[in-house]
């Protein structure tokens, strides 16, 4: 009976949230946006690099001076200019609009400022001329080294592949610290996302004077894991959504969104860290949902519950503001505070782990003290739903909760 | 009425509540059987719900036993239960269809079943059009309506109502009335909270009487009756009507009065008294002492205290 009515109410819950128009409302306004800003800067981009390259081809009449004797004769006259015998003269041409651009390249054009003079043609069309002094400043360069290879070294665009190693074995850098962090992310989107929702979800029998008929049908347990778990379900569906339109601006869109390429294959899912990063999800969320549920059990109303969201999504954000420490010193006395304070313990922990200063000791410590606190304030939270929802109009007092018999 | 058997199906003892420093009830023992229809009566504030929800598990008694069927109540034991508490409500925002479907699942109905009993119930009491609607857009009266439904789409073996007909109009009440009556031959045993003094001296086959966390009165109605002196004397007179200790002046004006009397005295004798004491009796009719009355007695003073305030 008691696992039927959990699945009765987690269809229930799930059901009733999916089918409600305002989810669906609240929940696509995300990637709808998302959708609108990927497209915007697809056009963007795509207009931008187009008149990037219409500037660097473009052809107008230009006069140049050469002190640095770098600039290449051929190359210039290949694309209409020719050299000036006196710069004033070819600044006043410009100024008169005889000649639409002078360029006077300096002694030394790593070090000094090359003079760019051109009839104004409009605020995004006056970078053609910066452009074309730097194209053939840049092909006059490799002319003079000789060997595309060396070229192309000289301009540092190098593939490298590193690996590094920790305690004898390969450690994956970069690509190992990410996979763990993902946990962290997941934390993240679902406590912002379902906060709200854990906070208010009991609040809904208490302010509907249905806690008597439901108290009365089922086991406050079974209704508070319940909503817990389709609260979880609801997160899944949301994060999904979100993710949507990423993965499809990610596989189709990269190009133009100037994604940078992420060879997915060269992350390191090393078991450890990942198992930890999970048990630390789990702990964490489990522990977050049983406060914001106990404190919507206590509270008569939405609104003043929502007093309280706001002090849980700080704690949440606190580590962040010593994130240096966390990854550079994790013995720190406010690095191990965090660690191991239950509401900062799910971040800095996830932090730690995912940049590989978190010991195993330390490990279990943290996973061990969130999943006890957070089967504690579960089980307190269906106490408080017990006698504090039954309170349809007043803040239940903790003392009064605890205090009857059971 | 129906015949109830001996066997108690709820059975409280000695149950004490405290709420803080605050005494609710004090010491209240009583037992409902099988199949009656048992009144809980007494004015706001009296211990009623508070007593209803303990027997319920939903409040911890203070001392005391409180069981159902032997034990106490488990939620799990709740396909059994039929309750509808005196705090209305349901999901507001949910179709009532879907809300009914829930709880008949919480029950122990399939899916199914539980929708095809609630459709059929709603055509029952005129809300067929309402299946799909939220209940926040019913009147108050069509969501106790649903409510009702909730409670008794298990066929309870027992069925504790706080207050039904509050806020229902005659119409209602007396669907109501029928429903419940179905319940009771169907074999269920009724538990009911109400102001309705009338109502339950019709309805109901025993009652207890709720005042100040004890029992005042508790028995069968005749059994009440005598133990409030049992009858009432209704006359029209002239004169002044002397004190005495066989009977109250429950109500008097100018010309009228009534007079519950507190022993088991010959209403001749009291008829003779009062010619005696000069009093010029145009008409005397006795009755036995209606439930109604007996709530003005005992509460009245309750009352009058509160109104003083």
């Amino acid at each position: 009976m008691g696992r039927h009515n959990l699945s009765t109410v987690i269809s229930f819950e799930v059901v009733r949230t999916l089918t409600k128009r305002r989810f669906w409302i609240a929940t696509l306004i995300v990637p709808v946006i998302l959708g609108i800003v990927i497209g915007l800067v697809s056009l963007s981009s795509s207009a931008t690099s187009s008149a990037a390259e219409s500037q660097k081809s473009a052809k107008f009449t230009f006069s140049y001076t050469d002190a640095s004797g770098i600039v290449n004769p051929a190359i210039v006259s290949k694309i209409g200019g020719t050299k000036a015998t006196n710069a004033t003269t070819a600044v006043a041409e410009v100024k008169s609009g005889k000649l639409d651009a002078f360029f006077a390249y300096p002694k030394n054009p790593a070090t000094q400022s090359t003079k760019v003079y051109g009839v104004d043609t409009g605020i995004f069309n006056n970078g053609k001329y910066s452009s074309v002094a730097t194209q053939i400043l840049v092909a006059s360069a490799q002319t003079k080294i000789g060997d595309p290879t060396l070229a192309t070294l000289v301009q540092g665009n190098l593939p490298m592949d590193s690996t590094t190693y920790k305690d004898g074995a390969v450690s994956g850098g970069i690509n190992g610290v990410i996979p763990p962090l993902l946990f962290l992310a997941i934390f993240y989107v679902v406590i912002l996302l379902l906060g709200n929702q854990m906070l208010t979800s009991t609040l809904e029998e208490k302010e509907n004077r249905v806690t008597e008929m439901i108290l009365t049908t089922l086991n406050p347990t079974t209704l508070v894991m319940g909503k817990v778990i389709s609260l979880f379900i609801v997160g899944v569906v949301q994060m999904l959504v979100f993710a949507f339109p990423v993965i499809v601006g990610y596989l189709f869109f990269r190009a133009s969104l100037n994604l940078p390429n992420f060879d997915l294959s060269h992350l390191t899912f090393a078991p450890g860290p990942m198992i930890v990063g999970a048990l630390l999800l789990i702990g964490g969320f489990t522990l977050f949902t049983g406060t914001l549920v106990a404190v919507g059990a206590i509270m008569p109303t939405a609104k003043e519950a929502g007093q309280i969201f706001g002090i849980m999504m700080a704690l949440i954000f606190i580590p962040f503001y010593v994130v240096t420490l966390v990854v550079s010193d994790p013995t720190a006395p406010i690095v191990q505070l965090f660690t191991y304070f239950p509401y900062s313990a799910p971040v800095t922990a996830m932090l730690r782990n995912g940049f590989g200063s978190l010991s195993v000791t330390e490990s279990i410590g943290v996973i061990v003290e969130l999943f006890v606190l957070g089967a504690i304030v579960l089980q307190v939270a269906v106490r408080l739903f017990r006698y504090g929802s039954i309170s349809y109009t007043s803040k239940v007092s903790l003392r009064t909760a605890f205090a009857r018999p059971r | 009425m129906q015949t109830a058997t001996a066997e108690p199906l709820v059975y409280i003892d000695h149950f004490r509540m405290d709420f803080g420093r605050s005494t609710v009830i004090r010491d209240l023992s009583f037992d409902i059987r099988r199949g009656e229809t048992f009144g809980f009566l007494g004015s706001n504030g009296s211990g009623k719900t508070t007593t209803i929800r303990a027997l319920l598990g939903i409040y911890q008694p203070t001392a005391g036993v409180l069981h159902i069927d032997g034990k106490p109540f488990q939620p799990e034991d709740g396909n059994r239960l039929g309750y509808l508490p005196e705090e209305r409500g349901l999901y507001k925002k949910e179709a009532v269809l879907d809300t009914m479907t829930y709880f008949g699942r919480l029950k122990g109905l399939t899916k199914h079943a539980a929708a095809a009993w609630s459709l059929d119930y709603l055509e029952r009491v005129g809300l067929a059009d309402k299946a799909k609607s939220r209940l926040d857009k019913l009147s108050g009266g069509q969501q106790q309506k649903v409510q009702l439904g909730v409670t008794i789409m298990n066929q309870p073996e027992l069925l504790i109502l706080d207050e039904a007909t509050k806020g229902f109009d005659p119409v209602n009440r007396r669907l109501l009335m029928d429903i419940i009556e179905e319940q009771k031959k169907a074999g269920a045993t009724v538990m009911m909270v109400t102001h309705q003094m009338q109502e339950a001296e019709r309805l109901c086959d025993r009652v207890i009487l709720l005042k100040d966390g004890a029992a005042e009165a508790y028995g069968t109605i005749p059994e009440v009756q005598d133990q409030f002196g049992g009858t009432m004397i209704r006359m029209t007179y002239s004169g002044t009507i002397p004190k005495s200790p066989h009977y109250d002046i429950t109500s008097q004006e100018t010309s009228y009065a009534e007079l519950t009397l507190t022993d088991h005295t010959d209403e001749a004798v009291i008829l003779r008294d009062l010619v005696d004491a000069g009093v010029l009796v145009r008409s005397f009719t006795t009755s036995k002492i209606s439930l109604e009355d007996i709530f003005i007695r005992v509460y009245g003073d309750e009352n009058a205290a509160a109104g003083d305030n």
